[in-house]
C-alpha cells in the first residue's frame, strides 16, 4: 500500500484516519458485543490453561516424580519453559522502553500488545519456576524476609538472583504497562456506555482528565519508567543465563551466555509478538495501524538477533575448541552428534537458517511466510534452551552417571497449560483493554506533527498530546 | 471414668451434686488437694500428676517396646551392659548361611535390631560383612513372612500344626515308611546333633540336606584325593599366584567375604614394596573375580578340563590326574595354560589353582593336584586340609537316594525345613515330591513349597535374628547364635524348636526335660552350667577352637586319575550361576538386594541372559560386534531350551564372555504372591540335575519376535559406546609402572613437596581468598581402588545405616535409584576381553563444593569439620545442586518413597537418621550421626578430639577388602592423612578445583609397565 509519490517514508497509519476515527476504531473493540467466535476461542484457551493447571496440581500432590526427570538430569522442560517464557517477555520491554527512548515512532502501534505479552509471559515463567521445586509450598523461602529461624537466602546463588531479577521485571513491566494505559483507560471511561464498565475504567484511569498538568506528569513518569526498564532488557536474561554460567558444567560455564541469552530473548520475543499480531491484525482488523512497515521492521530485528544467536552458536564451538578443555570440547561434539542431536539441529534450522529469508524485502512483507517463520523461531528458541539444559546434564563428567531424559504427559501438559494461560490472558486483554495505544498512535498520524504538512491540516493543527484528550 | 475411686477416697464427703453424679471434672480442686492425689492413678479422671505418671510409664514401655526373647541376652563387651533408652546396644551373634559362619554384631535400639555389622573377633569375616548378611535384616521385618501356622486351607494354632506333623510321622513309623526332613546346608554343630537325636528318638525320621544349589565337584575331588568329604578353604593371603578356573572366589563363593579380605591384602603394592599377587582367571562368563583378574583367559567351558590338564602337564606334576585330557586342548587354551603354568612354577608353594566347585570332580582333582605339586597343600600352606567348610559334604547321592525313595513310595511324609524345592529342585524331584502322601513346610514365606498346593501343613520358620543356635567356622571357631528379638510372627519359634516339638510329640521321652532349642544349645555348650563362661561366649560372640585344627591328609593323585572326566559340551551352552545380589534366592523378597546393582552388569531387579557380542551376532540380534550394533541386542527376549526345560530371558550383552555361552542368574522368578520377588525368571528350571551350576547344552534358542523386556540398570547408557573419548576419571597403573616409579599419570594436578612425595595439595590455587582454616577435625576419606573388588557390601551398608529407600524397578528405569554410594564400573582394554576398574563414587565433600553456592536457600552448606552438609528441613528442592555436582552423587526424592512402607518394615529404620520426604535432596553425609556419636564419647571421656579409628562410616565398617579409610585429615598421624599422600593417590576431576575430601588410590594391575596412556572406556 505504498504511496507512489512518497518513496522516502511510509506512513505509519494508513487510510488517513481522523483522531476521532482512531478512537472509535480501537475503543469499539471494547464496546462491541462479545462474539461467539471469541467465546469459543477463549473457551479453548481456557481449557488448555485448566488442563495445565490440573497437571500442576497433580505434580504438586504427587511430587516431581510425576515428571521424567531423573538423577543426572535435574532440570528438563520446567526450566526450559521458564527461560523460554522469560525470553518471550523481552520483546515487549525492548519495544516499549528502548525503542521509546530511541524515538522509534513505529513502535506505538505494537507496544501495548507487546507489553501485555511481556506481563503474561512473565506470569507463565513464574508459574514454571514456582512449581518446579520439590516442595513448592515453601516458595517464600526463596525470598529474603526476617524470620524466627534467622535464615536468609543464599545471596551467592544465581537462583536467588533470579528471584530478584524476575520479580523486578514483573513489577516494572506491570507498572510501565499500567502507566501507559491510563490515558487510554480514561478514553474508554468516556467512550463506553455500560455504567459498570464506566465505573471500572473510571477507577483504573485514576481520575485522568487529560489536563496539561496530567500529561506533563505522565510524560515524565513514562520516561522514567522507560529508563528503568531499559537496563532490565539486558539484565533479566543476563541473570537468567547466570543460572547456567555460574554452574561448572561443561556447556554451561561460559562467558558468552549473557549477551547470547539477551539476543535470543529479543529474537524469541519478537517472534511471539509477530505470531500474535499477525492473527490480531486480521481478526481485529487493525491493518490500518499495524502495517506492513511494522512487520517489516520487526522482521529486520529478528534477522539481526537471529544472526547474533547464530554467531553465538558458532562462537561456542570455537571457544570449546580454543579452551583446550576436553570436557567442553566433548560436550559440543555431543550436541552435534549425541543423543540430543535432533534437538540441536532443530534449533539451528529454526533459528539460524529460517530467518535468512528476511534478507529480501519481498519476503519480509510476505505475511504467510513471516507467520510460518515466526513459529519456527518460537520452536527453535524453545529447543535452544532445551539443548543447553539437556545435553549438558545428560552426559557430564563421569560416564557412569550418564542418563537420558524424556518428558512425561505431565510436563507436556504443563507446557500446553502455560500457552493456555498466556493466550487466555491475551484474549481477555484484546477484548477489554485498548490493544493499541490510542493516545500514542494519534501522535504519529499523518500530519500529527506540526512540522509535517501532508495536506490534512485539520489534524495537524492539534498537538499530539492535547489531541488524545477527550472524545466523548 | 469412674466415680468409684473418688467416692472411696472421699469417704462420705462430697462437694457437689455433679460429683456424685460422676460428672465433676475435678478441675476446681487444688493441685495438691488430698482427695485427688490419693486417688489411684489408673482408675480416676486423669489429674496432672496422674497424667505425668502415665506418661512416664508409657515412656518406659516404649523403651522396651519390641518383644525381647525370654532368655537372657548378653550384649557385646564394648557397649553398656544394660538397656538405656536412646542408646544403641550391640549384641554378638552369628550369621550362619550355607556352610559359612560370619560373626555378627547386631545393633539394637529399644529392642529392635537395626543394623547388622561384622564381629571383628570372628576370623571368617574379621568385622566386615557381605551385602546379603546385612540385607537379611530387612527380611526380618518383611511383611510378607508367614504370620501363623496353617493346616490344610485354614489358619491354625501352632500346637495343632505340630500335632498334624507328628501324626504323619507316627503314621510313617507305623507303616514302616520314612518321614524325611529336608534341610538346607548349615554349619551348626547343635543342629547336626539335634538331627541325630531326633532320628534316635523317632527312627522313622531321617534328614536330607538339600540346598538349592548343589555343586559337588570340589567335595568329591577332595574325598577322592584327600579323603575329606567337603570343600576346602584356601588362604588367599598366602598365595602370590592364583589361577582360577571358573572359581568366582570374590563373588559367588560361599566364603567370598573371607576371600576378599585375604585377597585384598595382597593387592596394594607401593614403590617401597612393589609386590602383589597375580590373579589369572580362566572363565566363560564375566565374573566378579574375572573382572578383577590381572590376566583373564576367555574359555569356552568345554575347554576347562583341557586347560587344567595342560596346566598340570606344563607345571610338570609327577603323577598327573588329567594326562588323558591334554590332547583335547585347542591351541589358544594350551598357550594360555602354559603361560599360567610358568607363573605358577615361579610362585612355587605360593601358587594355587582353584577350580569352581560346580566343575567336575576331575577338574577339581586336577586343580588340587597341581597345587599339591607346587607345594601349596599342607598344614600352614595356602590350602590347609584342616580348613574345611563344616558339613560341606557332597549332597548329590543323598538327594538321589531320596528321589528313589520317593519314587518307590518309601516316603510317607516330607517335611521342608526352611527349604524350597518346589522352586529350586529339578523336575524329576518335584514330580516325585508330589507322590509323597503328607507334606509339611516350616518356611519363612508362604512360598512355592509352603503354599497350600504342596504343603498340607505350614508353620512359620523364624528369622536368624529371632532364633537361638550355634555355628562353627571352617577354622573351628564356634559361635552362639543369639536372637535379638522374639519372633515377630505370633511368636512361633525357630525351625529347630519346631522339629523338637514334633519329636517330643512323637516320642515323649525325647530330649528329656529340654523343651526349647535354647535349652538344647545351651546344654551342649555348657554342660557344666557355667554361667560365666556362657555369658562370656555370648558377649564375645566367638569361642576359638581350643587347639588349632590339624589334618594329616595327603593328596593321593592316583585316586584322582580314576575320576571320570565330565567336560561341558561343545557348542552353545547355558549356565545358571548364583546371583551376586540374591545368591540362591533365599532372600528373593528383599528390596535391598533386588535393587542392589549387580557389580558387573549393574542390572537391578532382573536376571538376564548374558552373552558375548559374538553370540548376539550369531543369534541375529546384532548386525555386527560394533558397539552401536551390539547394544541393540539388549532387551530382546529369547527362550532358551535345554534337556531340562526352557526359560524366557531378556538378552544383555556382556563384554569379555566366551562365545556360545549364555549365563543367567539363580534366585529370581519366584511365583508366590509376595509382590517384590516376582521379577525375572526361575533359572532353576534349566539347571542341571545333580549340579545346579553345570554348563548344559542348549537345544534351541528362539528369539521372541517383537517382545522387549526393559532392564533397569544403574549405569545404563553407552556402556559399550566407545565414542566418548578417554576420560581420566578412574585411574589405574600397572605393577610395572610402580616398579619403574612411573606414576606421573596420577598426579597431574598435585604440588610436589620437597621430598618428591605428594604434598596432598592441589596445584590449582585459583582463589582470591585464603583457605578456611580447620581448627578441629577435618573429615576425609581414602578409597583404595586396588583393594576394592566391587562386591557392593558398602552399598547395602549405607542403605541400612542411612534409611535409604528402595524405589522399585520402575523408578530405577527412570534413573532414580537412591543409593548414596554407587560403584562406577569402567572397562579397560579392548571390548573382546576387557579388565574393569571399580570406582566407588559417593559425595566427595568438596572443599569448594559447587553444590553449596548454587542453593538459593542455603540448604547445603559446609561444616567447620569439612563436611558438605545437607539440611533436609531447609531444602525446597530446586535440584540446582544436583545439576551442578560434577560427580552426580546427589539423590533427589522424586516421590515419597518412604510412605508406602508396610508395617513392620518401618521398624528397620535407624532412628539416628531422618527419613526424607519427597522434594528433598539427599546424599552421603559421611555418616554424620556416627561422627556425632564418636564426639559424644570423646567428650564423655574429657577429650576434645576423636581419636583415629573411633569414627567409622558404615561403608568402611562393612568393606570386606578394607578399601575404605576414613578419618581426620587434620591429624597428620591419622591413617587417612598418611594414605592421602600415598604415591598412588589421586582425586577425581582435580582440574575443576572443587577439592574433594575423598582421595582415591589407583587400581594396580599386575602387568608390565604400560605406555603412558591411562585411558579406559566407559
Amino acid at each position: 500500500m505504498m504511496h507512489e509519490l512518497e518513496p522516502v517514508r511510509e506512513p505509519l497509519v494508513l487510510g488517513n484516519p481522523s483522531m476521532r476515527d482512531v478512537t472509535a476504531r480501537i475503543a469499539s473493540i471494547v464496546e462491541s458485543k462479545i462474539s461467539l467466535k471469541y467465546l469459543l476461542t477463549l473457551g479453548f484457551t481456557a481449557t488448555m490453561a485448566a488442563w495445565g493447571l490440573f497437571a500442576l496440581y497433580y505434580t504438586i500432590t504427587t511430587g516431581i516424580g510425576a515428571w521424567g526427570l531423573n538423577n543426572p538430569i535435574g532440570w528438563g522442560w520446567d526450566i526450559t519453559n521458564f527461560v523460554f517464557w522469560i525470553g518471550i517477555g523481552h520483546a515487549g520491554t525492548l519495544i516499549s522502553a528502548i525503542l521509546f527512548l530511541w524515538r522509534q515512532k513505529w513502535r506505538t502501534a505494537i507496544n501495548r500488545s507487546a507489553e501485555a505479552m511481556t506481563i503474561f509471559a512473565v506470569i507463565c515463567a513464574l508459574t514454571m519456576v514456582l512449581s518446579h521445586t520439590g516442595r513448592p509450598w515453601l516458595f517464600y523461602w526463596l525470598l529474603p524476609y526476617p524470620n524466627q529461624m534467622q535464615m536468609w537466602i543464599n545471596f551467592r546463588s544465581p537462583l536467588a538472583w533470579d528471584v530478584f531479577a524476575v520479580n523486578t521485571y514483573f513489577t516494572v513491566s506491570a507498572l510501565f504497562w499500567f502507566v501507559g494505559l491510563i490515558p487510554d483507560l480514561a478514553t474508554l471511561r468516556n467512550y463506553v456506555r455500560s455504567e459498570i464498565a464506566k465505573k471500572i475504567y473510571g477507577v483504573l484511569s485514576l481520575g485522568w482528565t487529560g489536563s496539561t498538568r496530567h500529561w506533563h506528569h505522565y510524560e515524565i513518569a513514562y520516561m522514567i519508567l522507560a529508563g528503568i526498564s531499559t537496563p532490565l532488557v539486558l539484565s533479566v536474561h543476563s541473570v537468567v543465563s547466570f543460572d547456567f554460567t555460574v554452574g561448572i558444567m561443561p556447556g554451561w560455564h561460559t562467558t558468552i551466555f549473557p549477551p547470547y541469552f539477551v539476543a535470543g530473548a529479543i529474537f524469541s520475543g519478537f517472534a511471539m509478538v509477530m505470531t500474535l499480531l499477525i492473527i490480531a491484525r486480521e481478526i481485529l482488523d487493525l491493518k490500518q495501524f499495524i502495517t506492513l512497515k511494522h512487520l517489516d521492521n520487526m522482521n529486520k530485528i529478528m534477522l539481526a538477533t537471529g544472526m547474533m544467536v547464530g554467531y553465538a552458536y558458532g562462537m561456542e564451538f570455537f571457544i570449546a575448541w580454543y579452551s583446550g578443555s576436553d570436557w567442553e570440547n566433548w560436550i559440543f561434539q555431543n550436541r552435534l552428534f549425541g543423543d540430543y542431536a535432533w534437538a540441536y539441529w532443530t534449533m539451528v534450522t529454526c533459528n539460524v537458517v529460517s530467518p535468512q529469508v528476511f534478507w529480501f524485502r519481498k519476503l519480509r512483507r510476505n505475511i504467510p511466510l513471516m507467520f510460518v517463520i515466526s513459529i519456527f523461531i518460537n520452536i527453535g528458541m524453545w529447543f535452544e534452551r532445551f539443548t543447553i539444559i539437556a545435553t549438558t546434564l545428560h552426559h557430564d563428567f563421569l560416564p557412569a552417571s550418564w542418563g537420558y531424559y524424556s518428558p512425561t504427559w505431565v510436563e507436556i501438559s504443563i507446557f500446553i497449560g502455560t500457552f493456555g494461560i498466556f493466550l487466555t490472558l491475551f484474549l481477555l486483554f484484546a477484548k477489554f483493554v485498548p490493544v493499541i495505544a490510542i493516545a500514542e498512535i494519534k501522535s504519529i498520524l499523518p500530519g500529527a506533527q506540526p512540522a509535517h504538512h501532508h495536506g490534512h491540516d485539520e489534524h495537524a493543527a492539534t498537538s499530539s498530546t492535547t489531541s488524545a484528550e477527550v472524545h466523548s | 471414668m469412674s466415680d468409684r475411686s473418688q467416692q472411696q477416697s472421699n469417704g462420705t464427703t462430697w462437694k457437689s451434686i455433679e460429683q456424685l453424679a460422676g460428672t465433676a471434672t475435678g478441675m476446681e480442686q487444688g493441685e495438691f488437694s488430698g482427695d485427688v492425689t490419693s486417688a489411684p492413678v489408673f482408675d480416676s479422671t486423669v489429674s496432672r500428676r496422674g497424667f505425668m505418671a502415665l506418661v512416664s510409664a508409657s515412656m518406659a514401655l516404649t523403651a522396651t517396646a519390641c518383644r525381647r526373647p525370654l532368655q537372657k541376652l548378653v550384649p557385646a563387651v564394648k557397649s553398656a551392659q544394660t538397656v538405656t533408652p536412646g542408646l544403641p546396644l550391640d549384641y554378638a551373634t552369628v550369621y550362619a548361611q550355607r556352610n559359612v559362619a560370619y560373626g555378627a554384631l547386631v545393633k539394637s535400639r529399644e529392642g529392635r535390631p537395626i543394623k547388622v555389622k561384622g564381629n571383628a573377633l570372628h576370623g571368617s569375616n574379621c568385622g566386615t560383612t557381605s551385602s546379603e548378611m546385612q540385607a537379611s535384616l530387612l527380611s526380618l521385618y518383611d511383611p510378607d513372612r508367614i504370620r501363623r501356622p496353617r493346616v490344610n486351607k485354614g489358619a491354625s494354632s501352632y500346637d495343632v500344626a505340630v500335632t498334624a506333623i507328628a501324626n504323619a510321622v507316627n503314621e510313617a513309623q507305623a507303616a514302616g515308611k520314612k518321614a524325611v526332613v529336608l534341610v538346607d546346608e548349615h554349619c551348626s554343630p547343635s543342629f547336626a546333633a539335634l538331627m541325630t537325636d531326633v532320628t534316635a528318638a523317632a527312627p522313622a525320621v531321617s534328614f536330607v540336606t538339600m540346598p538349592p544349589i548343589i555343586a559337588d565337584g570340589a567335595a568329591l575331588a577332595n574325598k577322592a584325593l584327600l579323603g575329606i568329604n567337603g570343600e576346602l578353604v584356601p588362604d588367599l593371603g598366602k598365595a602370590t599366584v592364583i589361577v582360577s578356573v571358573d572359581n568366582d572366589f570374590l563373588g559367588t563363593d560361599k566364603l567370598a567375604v573371607h576371600h576378599t579380605g585375604r585377597y585384598a591384602a595382597r593387592r596394594t603394592p607401593s614403590i617401597a614394596n612393589a609386590v602383589m599377587s597375580n590373579v589369572i582367571v580362566a572363565e566363560a562368563g564375566y565374573s566378579l573375580t574375572g573382572s578383577n583378574a590381572d590376566t583373564r583367559v576367555k574359555l569356552h567351558p568345554s575347554q576347562f578340563e583341557a586347560f587344567l590338564a595342560v596346566l598340570e602337564h606344563a607345571v610338570g606334576v609327577a603323577s598327573p590326574v588329567g594326562a588323558a585330557l591334554v590332547g583335547s586342548a585347542d591351541a589358544a587354551t594350551a598357550a594360555a595354560a602354559k603361560n599360567a603354568a610358568s607363573s605358577l612354577k615361579a610362585a612355587g608353594s605360593q601358587g594355587v589353582v582353584l577350580a569352581g566347585r560346580h566343575l567336575s570332580a576331575k577338574a577339581n582333582a586336577m586343580a588340587l593336584n597341581i597345587s599339591n605339586a607346587l607345594g601349596s597343600v599342607g598344614a600352614g600352606k595356602v590350602i590347609d586340609p584342616a580348613h574345611v567348610l563344616p558339613y560341606s559334604e557332597a549332597k548329590g547321592d543323598a538327594v538321589r537316594a531320596l528321589l528313589a525313595d520317593m519314587q518307590s513310595g518309601a516316603v510317607h511324609a516330607l517335611i521342608f525345613g526352611d527349604v524350597n524345592p518346589e522352586y529350586s529342585a529339578d523336575r524329576a524331584f518335584r514330580t516325585a515330591m508330589a507322590k509323597v502322601p503328607f507334606r509339611a513346610a516350616i518356611n519363612m514365606y508362604e512360598d512355592e513349597t509352603a503354599g497350600a498346593r504342596i504343603s498340607a501343613v505350614s508353620i512359620p520358620a523364624a528369622h536368624w535374628l529371632e532364633s537361638w543356635g550355634d555355628a562353627v567356622a571352617y577354622d573351628g571357631t564356634r559361635t552362639i547364635q543369639q536372637p535379638l528379638i522374639a519372633p515377630l510372627n505370633e511368636g512361633i519359634p525357630s525351625l529347630q524348636d519346631t522339629i523338637m516339638a514334633v519329636a517330643k510329640k512323637v516320642n515323649g521321652a525325647a530330649f528329656g526335660e529340654m523343651t526349647t532349642y535354647y535349652d538344647y544349645v545351651r546344654s551342649r555348650w555348657n554342660a557344666a552350667a557355667d554361667e560365666a563362661a556362657w555369658t562370656k561366649a555370648l558377649q564375645d560372640g566367638v569361642v576359638a577352637s581350643a587347639t588349632p585344627l590339624v589334618s594329616g591328609a595327603v593328596v593321593n593323585a592316583a585316586a584322582g586319575a580314576s575320576l571320570a572326566s565330565a567336560a561341558a559340551p561343545a557348542g552353545r551352552v547355558l549356565v545358571a550361576m548364583p546371583s551376586l545380589a540374591l545368591y540362591d534366592g533365599r532372600y528373593a523378597n528383599n528390596g535391598w538386594l533386588l535393587e542392589l546393582p549387580d557389580p558387573v552388569t549393574k542390572i537391578t531387579w532382573d536376571n538376564v541372559a548374558l552373552m558375548s557380542p559374538g553370540t548376539a551376532v550369531g543369534l541375529g540380534l546384532a548386525a555386527s560386534t560394533e558397539p552401536k550394533d551390539v547394544i541393540k541386542a539388549n532387551e530382546h527376549v529369547i527362550v532358551v531350551s535345554t534337556a531340562d526345560g526352557s526359560i524366557e530371558l531378556p538378552v544383555w550383552v556382556q563384554v569379555g564372555m566366551a562365545d556360545n555361552v549364555i549365563a543367567t542368574q539363580l534366585g529370581y522368578g519366584h511365583t508366590f504372591t509376595a509382590a517384590q520377588s516376582a521379577v525375572g525368571s526361575n533359572a532353576y528350571s534349566v539347571a542341571g540335575s545333580g549340579n545346579t551350576c553345570a554348563y548344559t547344552a542348549i537345544k534351541n534358542i528362539e528369539v521372541v519376535e517383537g517382545k522387549r523386556h526393559r532392564i533397569a540398570t544403574t549405569q545404563n547408557h553407552h556402556t559399550l559406546d566407545d565414542g566418548n573419548g578417554q576420560r581420566p576419571v578412574a585411574k589405574w597403573v600397572t605393577l610395572g609402572d610402580i616398579k619403574a616409579k612411573n606414576l606421573h599419570s596420577l598426579d597431574t594436578h598435585y604440588v610436589e613437596a620437597e621430598d618428591g612425595k605428594k604434598a596432598g595439595r592441589f596445584g590449582v590455587p585459583l582463589s582470591i581468598t585464603s583457605d578456611y582454616e580447620y581448627k578441629g577435625h577435618r573429615w576425609g576419606m581414602v578409597i583404595d581402588m586396588s583393594s576394592c573388588t566391587g562386591c557392593s557390601s558398602c552399598v547395602v551398608a549405607c542403605q541400612s545405616e542411612n534409611n535409604i529407600p528402595v524405589v522399585g524397578k520402575e523408578q530405577v528405569l527412570r534413573g532414580r535409584e537412591m543409593q548414596w554410594i554407587r560403584l562406577d564400573r569402567y572397562y579397560v582394554g579392548d571390548m573382546d576381553n576387557p579388565h574393569s576398574v571399580v570406582e566407588p563414587m559417593l559425595c566427595q565433600h568438596c572443599e569448594n563444593a559447587p553444590c553449596e553456592n548454587v542453593c538459593p536457600v542455603a540448604a547445603t552448606t559446609h561444616s567447620p569439620e569439612g563436611l558438605n552438609e545437607m539440611t533436609y528441613n531447609r531444602c525446597v528442592g530446586t535440584r540446582y545442586c544436583l545439576n551442578n555436582c560434577p560427580y552426580k552423587v546427589r539423590r533427589f526424592n522424586f516421590l515419597n518413597y518412604h510412605t508406602d512402607q508396610r508395617s513392620p518394615l518401618d521398624l528397620v529404620f535407624n532412628p539416628d537418621v531422618t527419613n526424607r520426604m519427597r522434594g528433598v535432596m539427599e546424599k552421603c553425609t559421611f555418616c554424620v550421626q556416627r561422627l556425632h556419636e564418636a564426639k559424644y564419647h570423646a567428650k564423655d571421656q574429657g577429650r576434645s578430639r576423636v581419636n583415629d579409628g573411633e569414627a567409622i562410616t558404615a561403608c568402611q565398617e562393612a568393606c570386606p577388602a578394607s578399601a575404605i579409610i576414613f578419618g581426620d585429615m587434620n591429624d597428620p598421624n591419622s591413617r587417612v592423612s598418611k594414605m592421602r599422600s600415598n604415591e598412588r593417590s589421586f582425586v577425581v576431576l582435580p582440574e575443576l578445583n572443587v577439592r574433594p575430601s575423598v582421595t582415591y588410590l589407583a587400581k594396580v594391575q599386575n602387568a608390565a609397565a604400560t605406555p603412558a596412556t591411562n585411558g579406559h572406556h566407559s
